[in-house]
C-alpha cells in the first residue's frame, strides 16, 4: 500500500500529528508525502527522516498563506499525476478543510475521525469512534483515492532518519482558488507547548478548589517542560479557558506523561486522556474513578502533594 | 419553611415563544405542512398526508416543492425518543393499511408472557397482571429505532425531514397559526454570534401540526394563546432507562410496582418499573415516578440504580453489560387534562404533546401514531378547494375524529385512575380495580389534581439508602449521561430557566431530581437561600424541570442525547 501523507507546517515545522501519520503510512507499506507551500524546500528534506520515502514540494508563493483552497488545487494535481490511491491528513483546521475540499474536487470518500488503520485481507479498513466513543467501528471506502483524516494525535511520529526522493512539482491554480486573501493572522497568546502538541500535561479538575490554585499546576508544567489542561466543570466555572479542555466535548490528547490533579475521572474526561502513555492521578478521594486506570495514584491533598513534586523535578533537573 | 416549587417561578413568559414572522416575505420558507417533532405522531401525520397527496395531484401541485416539513430538535429522527416501550400495533396497521410496510415495523417479537410483581426490599410478590396491563398481542419495540424507520417511510411518502432544527416560536398573525420560527445555531454562551452562526428561518405553513411529545414548547406555548387548557392541569412522571446486554435471554415482559418506592399516602410515590426483553440478547429496564411526589430527597436515577439490586432483577443482569441509558417525562393526567379542543386555526395537536397517555395500560405511542394520522386527514380536508385552514373551525374535524376514536374511549375509561394514587398505593389500588371494574363509572366526578409544582416538599432521609455506584450493576449520572450518547457543545447559551436564589431544599430537589446532573446546589446567599450551579450541557432534555418549578426551552437544534436503541 502506497499512502501520500499531507504534511501541514507553521514556522518552518511540521506539526507532530502530521508526521503521526506519515509514520502510520510507513508502517503499512510506501509513505509518500506532499509539502504545500512558500520556501519550503529545506523542509521536504525533513521529510525523509520521519519515514517518507518520496516527497512531493509544491512550493509557489500562493500557498504563503494556510488557505485551503490552493492545497486542494495542488494535491488534486500530484493525485491525478500520480494516480495515487491512497491520501491521509492528520485533523487540524486546515487540514479538515483541504481534506473535505479533495473529496469534493475527487468525487472520493472521506472517512474522517479515525484512530487507526489497517491492511485486512489485502483491504484498508479505518477504525472509527462511535456512539460517543464507547465502540470502535470498521470503515472503508468503494472506490479510490481513498481520503482519511485522523484525530490529532492518533499517531506518534517516528524518526527513521531515512532520505526521501524529492520531486518539484509545478501546479497551475484555479481562479476560484486564488480568490481569498489572508488579510490577518493572528496568534493566540500561550506561554508554553499547546496540549495537543505537549509532551508531558499538567492537568487540574474541581478539586483545585478555585482559579488560584492553577498556580501550582502551571508551576509543575513550567517544570516538566509540560502544559495544563483542564476539566470541563473547571472551563465551566470559568477558572480556565475552553482551549485547554480536555475530553469528550474538549480536545484528545495522548502525552507521554498526564499528570491528573484533583481530577475524578469521569468517562468524559477519561475519553479524552485515555490514550496517555502514562497516567499520574493525585486526589484526596481514594474512591474517584481515576484510580481504576491511573498507572500511579497518589492519595492526597494537591495543594501539599503538587508543590513537592515541583521541588523533586528542580532538583532533579538542577542536578 | 414550607417550600413550593411553583412559588419560584422561572424568568420565563410563554408570549416569548409566540409572535408574527419576522423574516422579510421572501426570505421565508413556504411550505404546505410544517410538523413539529420527528417521532411517532409527526411521523404518522406526515406519512399519512403523503399517502393522500399521491391520490391528489392538484393538491400537491398548489402545496409547492415542499408539501410536508418536518422539524427535529434531534440529531437524527429517533435521537430523543425513549419508550418502555410494549406497543400496540394496531395504530401502525391501520397507517400502512393495504401497503407493504403495514406489518414490518421494527421489533423485538410479540409478548407472549408477562408477570407483574409488588417488591419489597427482599421479596417479590407475583400478582395477576391488573387486566388494564394485560399484553396479549402487543410487541416489544425500542421507539427510537422505530422513530428511525418511520421517518424513512415519511421521506419516502415526499416529506422533508430536518433534523438538529429546534422549533423555537409559533408563528401566529392575526389569531392564525402560521407555522413556526427554528432555533438560531452557533451563539456562544453569553448569545453572542460565533464563527459558525446561522440565524434560524420562518417556516410559513397553512398548517402547523404540534407533535413535539412530552412538554413541548410550542405546545404549551399554544394552550396558553388559544386558551386551550383542559378540565385539570397536565402532572407528569419521570422515566429513567437503561438498555443492558444480558448472558441469557429473558423470557417475557416484567412490570413492578412496590419497591423501592414508598405506599404510604404522604410521600405521593406513584410508579413502577418495567423490564422487557429486546431480542434474545438484551432487555430494556426502566423505572418511572410520578413528579407529583413530595421528597426532596427522592432521585429517579438512584431509585432504578437501587432497584437493579433487588435479587429479581439482579438475576436477570448478571454477567450483562449496561449498553444505553436515558430519561424521559410522561404526561399522566390522561383524559381530563387533555386540551378542551386539540386544534386552533391553522393548528393541530398530536400525540403526547397533547397528553395522550392511557397510564394504568403504560401506552401511548398507538395514540400518537393516530392522533397523527387523524391529524394528517383533518388538514387534508381543511386544505381543499373553497376550505382554508386559517379559518375557524376548519380543522374542528379532527377533534370530531379523535373524539370518535379509541384514543377517546380509552382514555375516558380510566379517567379517574391515575389520580386515585394521589392517596397512596394501596388505596390508589382498590379504587383503581373499582374503575377498572364499573369502565371509568366509578366515581362518578372527576378526580381533580394539581400541578406537580404545586406539591408542598418535605426531607425523610431518603437519600441515605441509594446504592453506591459499583460501575457493574449501579452507576453515577455522570457515566450514564455518557451512555445517552449525549456530546453538546459546552460553550452554547444556556437554556434551562429558573427562579435564582432560592431556598436550599427547592436547590436540592432539583439536584436529586434531575437524572442528568444538570444541577448542583451552590453557595448560599442569605436567608437560607442559595444559588444553583448548571451544567446545561449535561441536560438530556427530560422536561422534569418544567413539572417541578423551572422551564425547559429548545437548546440549540442537534445538541442534547443521541439515543439509538431506547
Amino acid at each position: 500500500m502506497t499512502g501520500l501523507v499531507f504534511l501541514e507546517h507553521h514556522g518552518g515545522e511540521f506539526l507532530k500529528g502530521s508526521l503521526g501519520v506519515l509514520a502510520k503510512a510507513a508502517s503499512l507499506g510506501e509513505a509518500h508525502a506532499a509539502v504545500l507551500g512558500s520556501g519550503v524546500a529545506g523542509l521536504a528534506d525533513q521529510a525523509g527522516r520521519y519515514g517518507a520515502a518520496k516527497v512531493y514540494v509544491v512550493d509557489d508563493p500562493a500557498l504563503e498563506a494556510p488557505l485551503p483552497q490552493p492545497r486542494v488545487d495542488a494535491l488534486a494535481q500530484i493525485v491525478r499525476e500520480q494516480a495515487i490511491e491512497n491520501v491521509f491528513f492528520a485533523q487540524s483546521v486546515l487540514a479538515s478543510d483541504v481534506a473535505a475540499g479533495l473529496a469534493a474536487r475527487l468525487e472520493a470518500g472521506l472517512n474522517w475521525q479515525l484512530t487507526d488503520l489497517a491492511v485486512e485481507d489485502g483491504g484498508l479498513v479505518g477504525k472509527q469512534p462511535a456512539l460517543g466513543d464507547s465502540v470502535i467501528v470498521d470503515v472503508g471506502w468503494t472506490q479510490t483515492p481513498r481520503l482519511a483524516l485522523f484525530r490529532s494525535g492518533a499517531f506518534d511520529p517516528v524518526e527513521t532518519g531515512g532520505q526521501a526522493a524529492v520531486e518539484q512539482v509545478g501546479v497551475s491554480f484555479e481562479d476560484f482558488s486564488l480568490a481569498a486573501r489572508m488579510l490577518e493572522q493572528l496568534q493566540e497568546e500561550a506561554t508554553g507547548p499547546s496540549i495537543e502538541e505537549a509532551e508531558i500535561i499538567v492537568a487540574g479538575g474541581r478539586g483545585l478548589g478555585g482559579p488560584e490554585s492553577f498556580t501550582v499546576l502551571e508551576e509543575l508544567a513550567a517544570a516538566l517542560g509540560g502544559a495544563v489542561a483542564t476539566t470541563r466543570a473547571v472551563v465551566d466555572a470559568g477558572w480556565y479557558p475552553y482551549s485547554t479542555q480536555v475530553g469528550q466535548t474538549g480536545k484528545t490528547v495522548s502525552p507521554k506523561l498526564y499528570v491528573a490533579c484533583g481530577i475524578s475521572g469521569a468517562i468524559q474526561h477519561k475519553v479524552g486522556m485515555q490514550g496517555s502513555a502514562v497516567i499520574v492521578a493525585i486526589n484526596k478521594d481514594p474512591n474517584a474513578p481515576i484510580f481504576e486506570f491511573c498507572d500511579l495514584g497518589v492519595v492526597g491533598d494537591l495543594h501539599s502533594v503538587v508543590p513537592k513534586l515541583t521541588e523533586l523535578v528542580k532538583t532533579h533537573r538542577a542536578g | 419553611m414550607t417550600v413550593r416549587p411553583a412559588d419560584y417561578p422561572p424568568p420565563f413568559d410563554a408570549a416569548e415563544a409566540i409572535g408574527p414572522p419576522t423574516d422579510p416575505a421572501d426570505e421565508r420558507i413556504e411550505v404546505g405542512v410544517a410538523v413539529v417533532g420527528a417521532g411517532p405522531a409527526g411521523l404518522a401525520c406526515a406519512i399519512r398526508f403523503g399517502q393522500l397527496l399521491d391520490e391528489a395531484p392538484e393538491l400537491a401541485e398548489r402545496l409547492g416543492e415542499v408539501p410536508v416539513v418536518v422539524v427535529e430538535k434531534g440529531k437524527q429522527p429517533g435521537s430523543h425518543l425513549l419508550s418502555g416501550a410494549v406497543i400496540n400495533p394496531r395504530a401502525l396497521r391501520s397507517l400502512f393499511s393495504g401497503r407493504p410496510q403495514a406489518d414490518a415495523f421494527p421489533r423485538f417479537g410479540e409478548v407472549n408472557a408477562e408477570s407483574v410483581y409488588v417488591l419489597r426490599r427482599s421479596s417479590a410478590l407475583r400478582i395477576p397482571p391488573p387486566p388494564t396491563m394485560r399484553n396479549h398481542g402487543n410487541v416489544v419495540v425500542s421507539l427510537s429505532q422505530l422513530g428511525r424507520w418511520l421517518a424513512e417511510q415519511a421521506e419516502e411518502a415526499g416529506a422533508t425531514i430536518l433534523p438538529e432544527t429546534a422549533a423555537t416560536k409559533l408563528l401566529v398573525d392575526h389569531g392564525s397559526v402560521r407555522g413556526i420560527r427554528t432555533g438560531d445555531r452557533g451563539r456562544g454562551r453569553e448569545g453572542q454570534e460565533l464563527g459558525n452562526f446561522e440565524p434560524g428561518s420562518d417556516i410559513v405553513a397553512k398548517v402547523t401540526v404540534l407533535a413535539e411529545g412530552t412538554q413541548g414548547y410550542l405546545t404549551g406555548a399554544a394552550v396558553e394563546r388559544f386558551g386551550l387548557q383542559g378540565q385539570n392541569p397536565q402532572v407528569y412522571a419521570l422515566g429513567v432507562k437503561e438498555v443492558w446486554r444480558v448472558a441469557k435471554p429473558l423470557d417475557r415482559v416484567i412490570h413492578t410496582m412496590g419497591w423501592p418506592l414508598r405506599t404510604g399516602a404522604r410521600y405521593r410515590e406513584f410508579g413502577g418499573s418495567w423490564i422487557y426483553p429486546l431480542g434474545e440478547d438484551m432487555v430494556s429496564l426502566g423505572f418511572v415516578v410520578g413528579l407529583d411526589y413530595r421528597d426532596l430527597e427522592l432521585s429517579p436515577h438512584d431509585l432504578l440504580q437501587e432497584l437493579k439490586t433487588h435479587k429479581l432483577v439482579r438475576r436477570i443482569l448478571e454477567g450483562g453489560e449496561r449498553l444505553e441509558w436515558g430519561a424521559k417525562t410522561i404526561p399522566e393526567g390522561g383524559f381530563f387534562s387533555l386540551p378542551r379542543q386539540l386544534h386552533a386555526p391553522g393548528l393541530l395537536i398530536c400525540g403526547d404533546g397533547a397528553g395522550m397517555v392511557n397510564v394504568p395500560a403504560l401506552k401511548g405511542v398507538h395514540y400518537a401514531v393516530e392522533s397523527g394520522r387523524l391529524a394528517a386527514e383533518a388538514a387534508f380536508a381543511a386544505l381543499q378547494p373553497g376550505e382554508t385552514p386559517a379559518r375557524v373551525g376548519a380543522l374542528a374535524s379532527y377533534d370530531e375524529a379523535v373524539r370518535a376514536s379509541y384514543i377517546w374511549t380509552d382514555l375516558e375509561e380510566v379517567r379517574n385512575q391515575r389520580q386515585a394514587f394521589g392517596r397512596g398505593f394501596f388505596v390508589g389500588g382498590a379504587l383503581a380495580s373499582t374503575m377498572t371494574v364499573t369502565k371509568g363509572r366509578f366515581p362518578k366526578r372527576p378526580l381533580t389534581t394539581e400541578p406537580d409544582a404545586e406539591q408542598t416538599l418535605f426531607r425523610s432521609g431518603r437519600a441515605e439508602s441509594y446504592p453506591a455506584p459499583d460501575g457493574r450493576v449501579t452507576f453515577d449520572k455522570l457515566s450514564s449521561v455518557f451512555l445517552s450518547g449525549n456530546k453538546t457543545r459546552d460553550d452554547q447559551p444556556n437554556h434551562i430557566r429558573i427562579a435564582e436564589p432560592v431556598p436550599r431544599d427547592l436547590a436540592e430537589l432539583w439536584a436529586r431530581m434531575c437524572p442528568a446532573q444538570v444541577y448542583e446546589v451552590g453557595e448560599e446567599t442569605g436567608d437560607g437561600m442559595v444559588a444553583v450551579k448548571l451544567a446545561p450541557s449535561n441536560c438530556v432534555q427530560c422536561g422534569a424541570i418544567t413539572a417541578k418549578g423551572g422551564r425547559l426551552t429548545p437548546p440549540e437544534g442537534g445538541s442534547g442525547p443521541e439515543y439509538q436503541r431506547t
